[in-house]
């Protein structure tokens, strides 16, 4: 008995995790964020994530849901902003969408972050640190939705 | 989130505690705006109890900094965990403060 338990435990090491989904949905409105962060901090716990990388993840999720809460819906008009989550094959995959405007945030310029004080926007640091975060960004609008898709891949 | 201002030794500081998200930012804005009424000394952003920061929170620090260093006020920022540090770095905001 002590050897399968033991057996068990080794291979579950070996990255054969449960796949596993799960989903959020939030109104267009930023103060949902915190609810957000629930919900990753959960994601990340169920794949050990450390602080650091929840802290990563809860970045970039934060910085691509609020450009939606912000900017899908035309002002003061109620929305909502779905976010899927798969995790198999060694990898979470995040899908924010919504029923808004056409908009691809991956079409941004990209920023310079050598500029100096004078020089830097105030804005626009978004998109940006979701690419830095995450492994992969993809955009698509798919039967009237904006699409967009985050990968991370899972460390063994 | 909490941000209070204290002032010491003709210094100002703010001190962050918690999260500084997009939810948290607003209210983070108005309880930082009398540092924009700053005309001498410096200003000092202990992040010492500072949890978390998005780019709304990178956006409130930038804009503390763009009032001040017109005015020859140096912004330091102090207390930062490796993890917030990351983000500053990243954005290359880590190159525009004065670090204590």
């Amino acid at each position: 008995m002590k050897a399968l338990d033991g057996t068990m435990t080794q291979k579950q090491h070996a990255g054969k995790r449960k796949p596993f989904s799960r989903s959020l949905v939030l109104p267009n409105d930023v103060q949902a964020v915190p609810r957000l962060q629930h919900f990753v901090d959960e994601v990340c716990d169920s794949v050990d994530f450390n602080q650091a990388q929840t802290m990563q993840m809860n970045l970039a999720l934060e910085e691509a849901v609020v450009n939606v809460m912000k900017y899908a819906y035309p002002k003061d008009t109620p929305g909502d902003v779905n976010v899927d989550v798969c995790c198999d094959e060694g990898r979470l995959v995040f899908t924010i969408s919504d029923s808004g405007t056409p908009f691809d945030p991956t079409a941004r310029e990209k920023v310079d972050t050598t500029l100096s004080l004078e020089e830097r926007p105030i804005g626009g640091l978004g998109i940006f640190l979701v690419r830095e975060l995450m492994d992969s960004i993809h955009y698509e609008r798919v039967g009237g939705r904006n699409v967009l898709t985050l990968c991370k891949k899972l460390g063994l | 989130m909490k941000t209070t201002l204290y002032e010491k030794d003709g210094s100002m500081v703010a001190v962050f505690e918690g999260r500084l998200d997009t939810a948290a930012a607003p209210q983070c804005e108005q309880d930082l705006k009398p540092l924009n009424d700053c005309t001498a000394g410096e200003i000092v952003l202990d992040c010492n109890a500072l949890e978390y920061i998005s780019s709304s929170g990178l956006r409130l620090f930038l804009s503390v900094l763009k009032h001040a260093k017109p005015k020859g006020i140096h912004v330091f920022l102090t207390g930062m965990n490796a993890d917030l540090s990351s983000v500053f770095k990243m954005t290359g905001l880590i190159n525009l403060f004065e670090l204590r």
